[in-house]
């Protein structure tokens, strides 16, 4: 019974995981364009990142592109200034994700609402335009130039290369595994069910005796913190930082990705990202105004497909196992 | 004494829904508050568990002053309510519902590194309260699925689900059908054995039934307060309100 009703436990790292992982390490031998399947493992985890706050909190935060690009620019710099290991600045970009969100995310979630969203929109403009003004830091509107992408040193004479677009993806492919693995152990933690409840239901949660406010506020910090990590990897892979990886149209990237995907789960966003960087690679070739079509079937997907491609996924294949069960008796 | 309002007041406006009421609630004991639409029966409710905050006055619990403080402190402090509109995590299963408001009063509610089903405790806590309430044979449905009588009894559920010392029901029998008031009455009267609860009620029956004491509200103000016989002998509540309703 209890079993049914709340599933089963989930070990840290279980058949569904290595499945997964599996998978996504099959991108670049089924692309044939060279450096997308990095980037899509990138722009996945900045949609995996979000959809903790979208899917599993019900907040629409429109900021995730200032925690993001706080992560890109701190890499680089710290890497053409300072030149440390790659590792600790990734933790870096991390921590300067969950800063950025700490703050961000406390002053908007006192409103709810439309009023949130507003002020998640504003502060990511705020940030965007001190990007666009502090020039001889962030290189402004041209971006960061020329930063470096050192090998990976493990220890003393022990270095993992990360130069061709294969062992970048690998690397790239390491890190988005591991924090799959602990962004799902928070969703399924009791922290992770109470942001559940916070969507279902604020005012049954408050009265309950959780203080939402200070849930959300964690939401948004461990969101930032991955979503920067992602901003991390962005700068080493692009090898610079673009005005673009704070711009307002990032956050609206994650958003259509994760709506795309689906929100119901953590694999909706990362199959949104695949589809979403694939159609834009193919398109683009096709027609200059290929985000046009993107549109047209971002909003057929909300419009007529609440549930994204996984949930329509899910529903074929529970149809499916529905049939073969009467086909049986 | 586990409850006691001070000249407890609130202004809307130019209306006063709750006009200086002074309530005094003793432990183990069941204390109804009844009164015709409008009288503050709710917002007296919503102060005590800090869902707003009076604009005069004061509460004491246990001995404590609990003014101001917010509504989920007031819940873990062990003050447990239901709603007279239900209020449930809709998309979640009724045990997940339990679950989650039983975990607030027992360790590990705010870990991030363990697997919610690790934690037994509120599991098995939530199973006993479904149990006592009558719908463990729901557990696995969703909240949102549930008929509403079913629903009616998983807000009573959430209430009792931390454990609290006292326990404010806000019409636990509203919109229900003939079959399902007599079920509730049943199990309200069940309940009420061993807790301590605020009930307000419109169902007579039940309120004559349960309660130990009776505080009549009228226009925000209290007119009587007593045992269910000092009640029904009162002329002024007669009046006011029950007219030929009590026998």
């Amino acid at each position: 019974m209890v079993e049914k009703a709340l599933g089963k436990k989930k070990p840290l790292v279980d058949k569904e995981i290595l499945l997964f992982a599996g998978l996504l390490l099959l991108l670049p031998f089924v692309l044939p364009f060279k450096s997308l399947p990095a980037e899509i493992l990138i722009y996945g985890l900045g949609a995996v990142s979000f959809n903790i706050l979208l899917g599993y909190t019900g907040l629409l935060s429109f900021g995730q592109a200032a925690f993001f690009g706080g992560g890109a620019y701190l890499t680089g710099i710290l890497l053409i200034h300072l030149g440390w290991h790659p590792g600790i600045i990734l933790i870096l970009s991390g921590l300067i994700g969950a800063v950025f969100a700490a703050i961000i995310g406390y002053l908007s979630i006192q409103q709810v609402g439309i009023y949130f969203v507003m002020l998640t929109l504003a502060f990511n403009q705020l940030a965007f335009f001190l990007a666009y003004q502090w020039k001889s830091v962030t290189g402004g509107d041209d971006g960061l130039m020329n930063v470096p992408r050192p090998d990976f040193s493990i220890l003393p004479g022990l270095k993992i290369p990360i130069q061709s677009n294969t062992e970048f993806f690998l690397f790239v492919w390491v890190i988005f595994v591991v924090s799959f693995v602990l962004i799902r152990r928070v969703i399924h933690s009791p922290f992770g069910r109470i942001l559940l409840a916070i969507r279902d239901n604020p005012n049954r949660s408050r009265a309950v005796g959780y203080n939402i406010t200070l849930y959300k506020l964690v939401a948004f910090v461990i969101s930032g913190f991955f979503t920067g990590l992602a901003g991390g990897l962005f700068a080493l892979f692009m090898k610079m930082v673009p005005i673009t990886a704070i711009e307002l149209l990032t956050s609206t990237d994650f958003i259509v990705m994760t709506l795309l995907g689906g929100t119901g789960s953590l694999y909706g966003p990362v199959i949104g990202a695949i589809v979403t960087k694939i159609a834009s690679e193919i398109l683009s070739e096709l027609w200059a105004r290929w985000l046009f079509i993107l549109g047209v079937i971002f909003v057929a997907f909300v419009l007529f497909m609440r549930g994204g491609i996984w949930g329509l996924g899910v529903a074929s294949w529970n149809k499916w196992k529905k049939g073969q069960k009467e086909a049986l008796s | 004494m586990i409850l006691r309002t001070a000249n407890l007041t609130k202004q809307f406006g130019g209306l006063r829904a709750v006009d200086a009421v002074n309530l005094e609630v003793k432990e183990g004991t069941i204390h109804s508050i009844i009164g015709p639409n409008g009288a503050g029966k709710t917002t007296l409710f919503n102060m005590l568990t800090g869902e707003i905050p009076p604009t005069r006055g004061e509460v004491h619990f246990q001995g404590k002053n609990i003014t101001g403080l917010k509504s989920y402190q007031i819940a873990r402090i062990g003050i447990g309510r239901s709603f007279q509109q239900n209020s449930l995590f809709k998309n979640l299963t009724v045990l997940e519902n339990v679950r989650l408001a039983a975990h607030i009063h027992l360790g590990g509610h705010f870990s991030f590194l363990r697997d919610f089903r690790s934690y037994l405790q509120p599991i098995q806590q939530a199973q006993k309260i479904l149990e006592e309430i009558e719908i463990l044979d729901l557990a696995d449905q969703k909240a949102g699925e549930l008929s509403h009588g079913a629903q009616r009894a998983l807000e009573v559920a959430l209430a009792l689900a931390a454990d609290p010392a006292l326990i404010l029901l806000d019409e636990p029998t509203s919109g229900m059908s003939p079959d399902e008031t007599i079920r509730m009455i049943r199990l309200i009267r069940k309940l009420a054995r061993q807790r301590t609860m605020i009930v307000i009620e419109h169902n007579m029956n039940l309120v004559w039934s349960i309660s130990t004491t009776i505080t009549v509200l009228h226009q925000g103000q209290v007119i009587a307060t007593g045992t269910p016989a000092e009640i029904g002998e009162h002329a002024e509540v007669r009046k006011a309100y029950l007219g030929g309703y009590s026998e």
